[in-house]
């Protein structure tokens, strides 16, 4: 038998373009700047579907799963917090931006940052006792605050109880939502992706890694941790805050578990700790889940399998596999 | 008894191990020397079947990384591809590096997952061995594993390895970060085990010297491949082997 083995070479203009001599020729500039051109414009051309195809809702529905999905990625895989808290954000978010609107009348302009940084400031708050733990039990409490804010909401009959929030504004036209979204969605992407990259973004990564090892640096992880929870509750929060905008309404739906698991699941899917990857998951998996629907219950039939068949035969996940492929060159050779 | 012949272990593009071939006998202790990065450690996940894990995984985190060449041979019979379980089971047993043992069980539980293998009475025996060998952990028995001291916790790794009884024993740096005292109890018992059991003990360490009394026949490792190799004696007369690995 011919003795084999896979060998993996990064490509040379891979390696060019990792300097500044990557500005002095055309193909190393394009080389860096195309995949992310291509995700730019292709994001910006997704609303310009014919109507017909009544695609225009699931747009700024992926766009909000996508902020959803950023928010988790970042908090799981370079903080190490996994969080199941996507209702709560969403909910925390939508109600305040829902009581801005409705009690105070404040347009939808000003309500949508100001219900992202105060809703950030509340669920960083309500999280700061549990700082210290990690694993299963951040989780654990990250998905019971939901369940506990729908039942207040419910027993007090405050905010409108079950019926909610009626008469919210709607953004002006449909365009003007589906681009809010998508440009926010992008902004967030790449903000984030240029965070992590930083010096706070390393010791976001120690934490991670070794907490014990950061804080003998003399760093506070406490501190650390809770700017990366009101990061991540704030991009949370702000997408709830575009739901209720879309909804027209703000109510105890928006804290269904849903808004936890799908960012999950395209987490998966895209390639988790890229960033990127949860974005191209929520385009996925948000559009099948929305052709599903005419298949009834049997929906979630298909859903689950094909969950299941990409963590069985591409676990690494797309975005993985993708670098992986743009960036090297794999070929058999003899030993 | 065991034989490698031809191993190439390669991550990625790097060459962990160069074409080694190492061959032990019967009631031997045969020592493994090397300095960080020598690929010690890969050879024993080798030998055990491991590397076969860790290529499967690392081949789910993200395409084919690991390759593995060569045959083992274990009583004449290729375990090559042989499942690590299975390998186990034939009584090729792995002593990890750095212990690894069971932090939230005891010390009891750890000897008894150890003895899945065994039947009740050999568990029982050699439960009574490892007591008796190493009597420190006899008072230890029900203190749990993560509040064991370093050597301890060695002593702790080995006994648990014996528990599965094992033909050929092969233990990974148990000197790792232990005293002098520590490490001179340790290697008493290795050689009392191999004497006792009629065990194949292949041990790696980087520091050859308080292994080197007990050890039959010796491999030194570089860059990943085995430069030298020979009885205690040989090793002990050449002049290059004495100042790397003896500090004389």
């Amino acid at each position: 038998m011919e003795k084999r083995r896979k060998e993996r070479i990064d490509r040379g203009i891979m390696v060019r373009s990792d300097s500044i001599y990557a500005l002095m020729s055309w193909r190393e500039l394009a080389y860096l700047a195309a995949p992310r051109m291509l995700l730019i414009i292709g994001m910006l051309l997704l609303p310009l579907v014919p109507e017909s195809w009544n695609w225009q809702g699931t747009v700024t529905l992926v766009c909000v799963y996508a902020m959803l999905a950023i928010s988790f990625d970042f908090l799981a895989h370079y903080i190490g917090l996994v969080s199941l808290g996507g209702a709560f954000f969403v909910g925390v978010g939508g109600y305040l931006a829902g009581i801005l609107n409705t009690t105070y009348g404040i347009p939808p302009l000003y309500t949508i940052p100001v219900a992202a940084l105060g809703g950030g400031v509340i669920c960083t708050l309500l999280l700061l006792p549990c700082l210290a733990l990690r694993g299963v039990y951040f989780a654990i409490v990250t998905l019971m605050y939901p369940l506990l804010l729908v039942r207040l909401i419910e027993a007090l009959d405050i905010l409108g109880g079950t019926d909610g929030l009626l008469g919210i504004d709607g953004f002006s036209n449909p365009w003007v939502e589906q681009y809010l979204v998508i440009i926010m969605v992008l902004l967030f992407l790449f903000g984030i992706r240029r965070m992590v990259n930083m010096d706070i973004g390393l010791v976001f990564r120690g934490v991670k890694d070794n907490d014990q090892a950061v804080r003998a640096s003399g760093i506070n992880i406490f501190y650390y941790k809770g700017l990366a929870i009101f990061i991540a509750s704030s991009l949370g929060c702000l997408a709830g805050a575009c739901i209720i905008y879309i909804f027209m309404w703000a109510g105890i739906s928006l804290f269904v578990l849903d808004y936890s698991i799908l960012p999950i699941a395209a987490t998966v899917i895209g390639g988790a700790g890229t960033l990127v990857g949860p974005v191209l998951g929520c385009l996925i998996l948000i559009p099948i889940s929305e052709l599903l629907r005419d298949f009834g219950t049997l929906r979630i039939v298909f859903y689950s399998l094909i969950l299941v068949g990409f963590i069985v035969f591409k676990s690494e996940g797309i975005m993985v596999w993708a670098q992986r492929k743009y960036h090297q060159i794999e070929r058999w050779t003899k030993i | 008894m065991l034989e490698a012949t031809g191993l190439m272990v390669f991550y990625e593009n790097m060459l962990a191990l160069n074409n080694i071939s190492i061959k032990c006998e019967k009631n031997q202790i045969v020592g493994v020397f090397g300095a960080n990065s020598a690929g010690k450690s890969t050879l024993m996940y080798t030998l055990s079947g491991i590397m076969q894990d860790i290529r499967k995984k690392e081949k789910m985190a993200g395409g084919e990384r690991i390759t593995i060449h060569g045959d083992i041979f274990f009583n004449g019979k290729s375990i090559t591809d042989t499942r690590p379980s299975r390998i186990a089971r034939m009584g090729v047993i792995l002593c990890p590096e750095r212990r690894r043992i069971f932090k939230e069980s005891t010390v009891l539980e750890n000897l008894k997952i150890g003895g899945y293998l065994a039947s009740r009475s050999q568990a029982k025996e050699t439960m009574e061995y490892v007591f008796k060998i190493f009597p420190a952990l006899k008072e230890l028995k029900k203190r749990t594993g993560g509040f064991l001291s370093g050597g301890e916790q060695q002593m702790l790794a080995i006994g648990r390895a014996l528990m599965a009884q094992p033909k050929i024993l092969l233990l990974d740096e148990p000197l790792l970060g232990l005293s002098p005292l520590m490490q001179l109890t340790l290697v008493k018992a290795t050689k009392e085990i191999r004497d006792d059991m009629g065990l194949t003990i292949i041990v790696t360490e980087q520091y050859a010297r308080p292994v080197i009394p007990i050890v039959d026949y010796a491999f030194i490792l570089e860059n990943g491949a085995a430069v030298l190799e020979g009885t205690r004696e040989e090793l002990m007369n050449n002049p290059d082997v004495r100042a790397a690995y003896f500090g004389v």
